[in-house]
């Protein structure tokens, strides 16, 4: 699996740590902190998902890839 | 259900061996049960067995989307342990364990148990003192556990980089009942015998959805082979619980991982039983054929693919070869991923959903093997009597609202780092 | 028979990180710097690196000197209000590669493509070999690269480096398969 990194280019997914999810967002309330900590989509498919470019150009990437047959569909900086 | 014995093998051979009898009935469903497991892999199937045994609950079904034993119990390292350290798992596993040794009598099956000990190696002063802990956890848990030192693992394992290497053994922790189990076997026999006490395993039946009453309660599935009805609806369906889950509105604390595992070419007997490395992540048997049977961490990305990318690979195989070289030489003749139930704290759930109807065996992260007597044990007892099992008290589904969390690597709420 | 690939260690480099301040132009930046070589490690940050004499360190374990205006174009004045200028002279160890072998050799390391169609001169890379985070670039228009690593793996980079070269008993050599042992 390679990612296409904005910056660098294509990339062994070794050079990348992951997080998960890139879709929740921080809740306000205390209520919603549990399912915001806790809870997941679990998607199987394409799905939005934080990438860390740490042995690269150090940025978080979002990548849209697909679950079930780790193809990726896009990748770009956050904002 | 006619028993194996010697007796049996002999008759048998005289007839050219063209007299068996199929192990286990395939059934096709009926309109309606008292209970459904979703999913017929070793956890369901156990659950099935012991609902008809121990509860003599027998109306029972057990569907499967493809065919029993084809997914994570098919796709594990075989290995059997109890060497937890916390007490939401202590008890479990080594009643687990307990399950295991009398397994092949109590299923008149060969599941091939083998208890030729698993050692934790540890590679520091640190390490040994968090595997004396860990011994002492387990013995006031009634679980055997041996702290040995440096010459005592040499004794036992020559072949492992002792000089000069990188991160020096210094001793392991053994836990001697450990071992390993024939996984298929453990499926079929399972099967069988859930079969003769007169459960349905009805496979190539995928569930599409639930049932529901009028008050949101589930009184069954709809299915690629109709509707079942059921009384109650437990799913043991790892790696996809998730998904099944939100058939019914529920959204689990699980991410899907894919763990890979890889598997030599047969070599003559050389590895004595399980034996992991205390300083990458690296564990490896021999089986019985002779291959040797190794892997290490998940891939650390969410996936459904049952494969894995290549970056694990490479730190399995250079998790190998710092710890013992002579594995070197040996060529890999297969490897596969399977999916993982990673929850929030890296323990299992076996509880009822807060759907009425829907019951929870789910989470078993990469450890579902080895729990496969008890948890079909615990949650035919929930099934059953709709109270936990004394050794699954722990084992909640609200555990993460509450903060009673199972957590035994301390890494918190993050699904890949269990 | 000249070497297959030589190494050898810069003494006389001053290193520092450009990072663009919120808003700023990267090209603002470069403008200013122009007489300085950036090496693009993210956006809106780089390794500036450039030669000084007397050397920023006196001699291999002493540690670092402090060397606040190594260059010019780093004073922090000059890029005030542009960019942040952290000093790095003593944080990464920047080895030489020169010789026809030494793209073979990084390209075993490196699993970036160095083929001299798309890394070529001025082509630069933060990547990791054997582990180890690098910053990597084509120094010239021969078949000299850096490759900037923090001091600390130095030893576990040289070993890496012994063991590749040493890779059936011989020294790469880009005119044979390296990787065929009966050569």
């Amino acid at each position: 699996m390679r990612i296409p990194c904005p910056f660098c280019g294509n990339r062994d997914t070794q050079e990348f740590v992951y997080r998960g999810d890139a879709s929740p967002t921080r809740p306000d309330t205390d209520e919603a902190m549990h399912d915001y900590v806790y809870l997941r989509d679990n998607v199987a498919g394409p799905m939005r998902e934080h990438w860390y470019h740490a042995q690269g150009c150090r940025n978080w990437i979002v990548v849209t890839r697909d679950t079930r047959t780790h193809e990726i569909i896009s990748a770009e900086f956050p904002r | 259900m006619k028993r194996f014995s010697i007796f049996s093998l002999a008759a048998n051979a005289l007839s050219g061996h063209r007299k068996w009898a199929p192990t286990w009935r395939d059934a096709s469903p009926r309109p309606g049960y008292d209970i459904i497991i979703v999913g017929g892999g070793g956890h369901g199937l156990a659950t099935a067995y012991y609902l008809a045994k121990v509860h003599g609950i027998t109306n029972v079904a057990v569907i499967e989307k493809g065919w029993i034993g084809g997914g994570n119990a098919g796709r594990n390292t075989t290995i059997i342990r109890s060497n937890y350290g916390l007490a939401g798992n202590g008890p479990f596993y080594e009643w687990s364990m307990k399950l295991w040794e009398g397994l092949e009598q109590e299923l008149n099956y060969n599941a091939m148990v083998s208890q030729r000990g698993v050692l934790n190696l540890y590679h520091s002063d640190g390490q040994r003192d968090a595997y004396a802990r860990r011994g002492n956890a387990m013995r006031m848990h009634g679980v055997d556990a041996e702290l040995l030192d440096r010459d005592a693992v040499r004794r036992m394992a020559p072949f492992l980089d002792f000089e000069g290497a990188r991160f020096p053994i210094q001793g392991g922790l053994l836990q001697r009942r450990g071992g390993t189990a024939r996984h298929d076997a453990v499926v079929w026999g399972y099967a069988r015998a859930a079969s003769a006490l007169g459960v349905d395993i009805i496979q190539n039946c995928e569930v599409t959805g639930f049932v529901t009453d009028n008050g949101g309660a589930i009184t069954g599935v709809e299915t690629s082979r109709g509707t079942i009805r059921a009384g109650k609806t437990g799913i043991a369906v790892a790696g996809n619980s998730s998904r099944v889950a939100a058939m019914a509105g529920l959204r689990l604390p699980i991410e899907s991982h894919v763990l890979q595992a890889f598997v030599s070419e047969g070599l003559k007997p050389v590895i004595p039983g399980v034996i992991t490395f205390g300083m990458g992540h690296f564990y490896i048997s021999q089986s019985d054929k002779g291959g040797l049977v190794f892997g290490g961490d998940i891939d650390g990305y969410n996936s459904y693919a049952q494969r894995g990318n290549l970056p694990v690979v490479q730190d399995v195989c250079e998790g190998g070869m710092a710890l013992m070289p002579m594995i070197g030489k040996a060529r890999v003749l297969r490897s596969w991923g399977g999916i993982m139930d990673m929850t929030m704290d890296g323990s299992p759930i076996i509880d009822r959903s807060p759907v009425d109807g829907l019951w929870l065996n789910a989470g078993w992260c990469y450890g579902g093997f080895k729990a496969t007597p008890a948890s079909g044990w615990c949650f035919a007892h929930l099934l059953a009597t709709e109270t936990p099992h004394e050794t699954a008290t722990a084992y909640r589904l609200d555990r993460f609202a509450t903060g009673d969390v199972i957590d035994e690597k301390g890494a918190g709420a993050q699904a890949n780092l269990h | 028979m000249a070497e297959p690939f030589t190494i050898t260690e810069h003494t006389n480099l001053a290193l520092a990180t450009i990072m663009a301040r919120k808003g700023v132009d990267p090209a603002a930046i470069e403008a200013a710097l122009a007489d300085t070589q950036l090496i693009p490690t993210g956006p809106g940050t780089w390794l500036a690196v450039s030669y000084c004499d007397p050397p920023p360190y006196p001699g291999e374990g002493r540690g670092p000197v402090p060397t606040p205006d190594l260059d010019p174009g780093l004073r922090r004045d000059t890029l005030k209000d542009l960019a942040s200028v952290s000093d790095q002279s003593g944080g990464y160890i920047v080895y030489r590669f020169s010789g026809p072998a030494a793209r073979t050799l990084l390209q075993r390391g490196a699993f970036i493509d160095l083929h001299p169609s798309v890394f070529g001169p001025g082509s630069s890379a933060v990547t990791v070999i054997a582990h180890i985070g690098v910053i990597l670039w084509q120094a010239d228009d021969d078949t000299s690269f850096d490759v900037a690593l923090f001091r600390s793996f130095a030893g576990s980079f040289r070993h890496w480096v012994e063991a590749s070269a040493n890779a059936h008993d011989r020294h790469p050599d880009e005119s044979r398969d390296p990787w065929d042992p009966q050569v």
